[in-house]
Formats: C-alpha cells, structure tokens, sequence
C-alpha cells in the first residue's frame, strides 16, 4: 500500500481505490494476502470499521474474497475486474463530462471524435 | 471485559436558571470510537460528566445495561472519564503531583495497567514528582490520556485530549487510541475541537449543538449527504429545489450552497451544469452550527 489520504472522497473509497490500484500495479498478485483491516488502520490512522468497509465493498465487487480464519485475498481475475469497474467509472467520469463539456462549445461529434484522434496520436509520439 | 450500553433519556440539566442541556436522548453502543463534537459552551463536559455521574442532572436518566449509574460502583468500575486537568484547584494552585493522580487512578479503576501507564509515562517524558500546575498545557493533556488509556475501562471517556498537544503528540495519541482500539475493541467517546485531524478514527460522530443532539451517526455517512454546489444562480436554485439549503455565498451570479441531501438527489445534481465538491467533517460541522457566525 502507498499513497495517502485526501478529504476528496470518503475514507473508505479512498482505501478500496488505493488496493484496487495495488492490485493492477500487482503489489498484490492473485491470491495472495491483501493487509488486515487492523494494519490499514493503523497504517493510516483510521478507524478499524472504515477499512473494512474499504474492503467489504472490494468483496461485494468479486475483487476479493475471504479465507475465513486467515483473512482476505486477491480473486482470480481480480485485476480484469478492476479494469472493467474503472472503464465503466472512466465512461462516467471522463467521457460524459467531455461530451457534455462539448456540446456547451457547440463542438460536433466529428470535431469530437478528431480531436480525441489527434490527442491520441500525439500520445503516441 | 465486555462492554454495556451507555444511555441517556430525557436529560436536563441547568445552571441557576440557564438550561444548558435540553431533554437530551442518547446511546452508546459498545465496541465503537465516538467522536463528540460541539462549539464552545454548547454543553460537552456538561453531558460528559452527568454520563459518568461526576455531575448532577435536573431531570432525566444515565443507565449503563439497564441500570442507573448514579452512585453505581458496578456501574462506575467500569465508565473512565479522565478531565481535562486544571492548574488551579479550589482556589489555589493545583499542587497535587503526576504521581498522586496516578495512585488515585490506581486504586479508582479495577482494570488498571500499570505496565501500560508506566511505558506511556516513559513515552510522554512525564516526571511523576512534578506539580500539576507546573506542567504545560499539553503536558496536562497527556496526563489526562495516560489514565484514560492505562484505566482499560469498557467505556472510556477523554474530554479535549488533544488541547494544547503540538501535532506530533497529536497523530502520536490517535495511533496510541487506535492500537487500544485494535486490541480491546473498548468503547472510546472523545470530544476535540481539532476536528478534521481525529475524523478518520471516528466510527460515528455526536453533534451537540446549544444542548442538543443533532446527530449521531456513522461518520462517513453523514460526511457524505453534504456538498457544496456552486455555479450560475438560476442553475444551482433549480438543482438544490428539494435539498436542504444550509447556508449560500452569492458572488455576483455566481453562487455557492452548502447542501444536504439523500444521494439520489445529489446525484441528479451531478448531471447539471453546476460544480459539486464533496464537504469534510469540519465543512460539515460549520455548516450545521454555524449558525451564521462564520462567513
């Protein structure tokens, strides 16, 4: 785990989104052991049930499951869900903004469309 | 040492003839860190010692599992509440030693560590022969935490732990609080004026507010029912219709609103041509007792 936390969003989303990232970085690798709720709190100084409602809600996705008696790991395939969950959420944060951010500029959809092409490309290089 | 439910029904209480708490209910559930909150004079140490029966009340009942705590030994062994300490006492200065709070701690509390209250007394460079009323401010404070900590009462209660600690003792205590926490799983109520640093150890947070309750409720939930919306006048009014308005800043037409609402409702907010930006619990707690008093 890295990275600290921000009063952006609340703690707990905070918390899932940082093993979320810790899973596509594979600092944790499929089932392999992800920290307690009692080591996130500490780590973080946040209260025990705010980590491990981090946690349930990365459970309830199928990011992680629990072994019970050991504590809670990475799924199989856990780091395709999470691409799935951010490409969903990059739908609704990034690309409806941006075509709404358009047609208040009275962009079309083919002015749109090439600007992202040229972006991309500029990416590229 | 699990434990009980800590409850108050019907409190008030009144100083000559200035009620300053007003048919107050609450509920303390066992396992949980509190944070209690509340702008200066609105009633905390008051409704701390009454929970504890260190302070009398007008009407209304503590209980602790069902009984009354007033004059309850059963009761009281297990309810700490370590006050602020003062430099004066009576009408002198305060001349008591660290040690002799700590004996009187020791034989008070039937779950005393003394392992426990001697390596906190070594961490906080502590010197037991010194006089109350020759330590500083934040000395005092970490008096008042070495005995709420080494008390290992089920319900322990610290009022202004934090005064007067510089921000290194500060995040030293909440790490100290929350490592208690891990292993005991005790019932802690801290009432601070440092709000945003000690928010993320809070499980639920009690708003009083002019001797009242307003909330108790999960922290992280009640931090999430607020935000601010700012944009064209017209547009954020026609947005926030149906939401709880709890204060407005007008620049021009330019305008910003400190809201609460259900999630459904902030969520149609999302979709319109307004910026929303998430609040913190100090934004939450200027907001709902504020009272017009800052700008």
């Amino acid at each position: 785990m890295r990275g600290t936390l921000n009063d952006q969003s609340l703690i707990y989303l905070q918390i899932a989104r940082m093993l979320e990232d810790d899973i596509l970085r594979e600092v944790y690798r499929e089932e392999e052991q992800v920290p307690s709720t009692n080591e996130l709190a500490r780590n973080y100084n946040i209260n025990p049930a705010t980590a491990a409602k981090g946690i349930n809600l990365l459970v309830s996705d199928g990011i992680l499951y629990k072994r019970r008696g050991i504590g809670m790991f990475v799924s199989k395939g856990a780091g395709d869900t999470v691409k799935e969950k951010r490409k969903a959420a990059f739908y609704d944060g990034f690309v409806k903004p941006l075509v709404k951010e358009g047609a208040s500029l009275a962009l079309t959809g083919e002015e749109l469309v090439d600007m992202i092409t040229k972006a991309m490309e500029e990416e590229k290089k | 040492m699990s434990a009980g439910i800590l409850k108050a029904q019907g409190l008030c209480k009144s100083y000559k003839d200035k009620e300053v708490l007003h048919n107050l209910d609450l509920t303390i559930e066992p396992g949980k860190i509190y944070g209690l909150i509340g702008r200066n004079g609105a009633g905390k140490t008051t409704l701390l010692g009454i929970l504890t029966a260190q302070n009398t009340k007008n009407s209304g009942d503590v209980t602790y599992n069902g009984q009354p705590v007033w004059e309850n030994q059963r009761a009281l062994n297990d309810i700490c509440f370590s006050r602020e300490l003062q430099p004066t006492l009576f009408s002198g200065p305060n001349n008591l030693k660290v040690r002799h709070y700590l004996k009187s701690a020791a034989i008070y509390y039937p779950n005393w560590d003394q392992a426990y209250a001697s390596r906190l007394l070594e961490e906080f460079k502590l010197e037991k022969k010194k006089k109350i009323s020759q330590l500083s401010k934040g000395q005092m404070s970490m008096v008042t935490i070495l005995i709420a900590l080494a008390s290992r009462a089920p319900i322990t209660i610290l009022d202004e732990p934090a005064a007067g600690l510089d921000v290194v003792m500060r995040e030293r205590f909440y790490q100290l609080l929350l490592e208690d926490f891990a292993q005991t799983g005790r019932t802690f109520i801290v009432s601070t004026h440092i709000i945003e640093e000690a928010a993320s150890v809070f499980e639920r947070v009690i708003i009083l507010d002019e001797g009242r309750i307003i909330e108790n409720t999960d922290t992280e939930e009640l931090v999430g029912q607020f935000r601010y919306v700012s944009g064209r006048d017209d547009v954020v009014d026609q947005v926030c219709n149906g939401l709880r308005i709890l204060s407005t800043h007008q620049m021009g037409r330019h305008k910003t609103v400190a809201v609460r609402g259900d999630m459904v409702k902030l969520e149609t907010a999302q979709a319109a041509d307004v910026d929303i930006a998430p609040m913190n619990l100090q934004n939450v707690f200027v907001s709902l007792c504020g009272h017009g008093d800052a700008q």
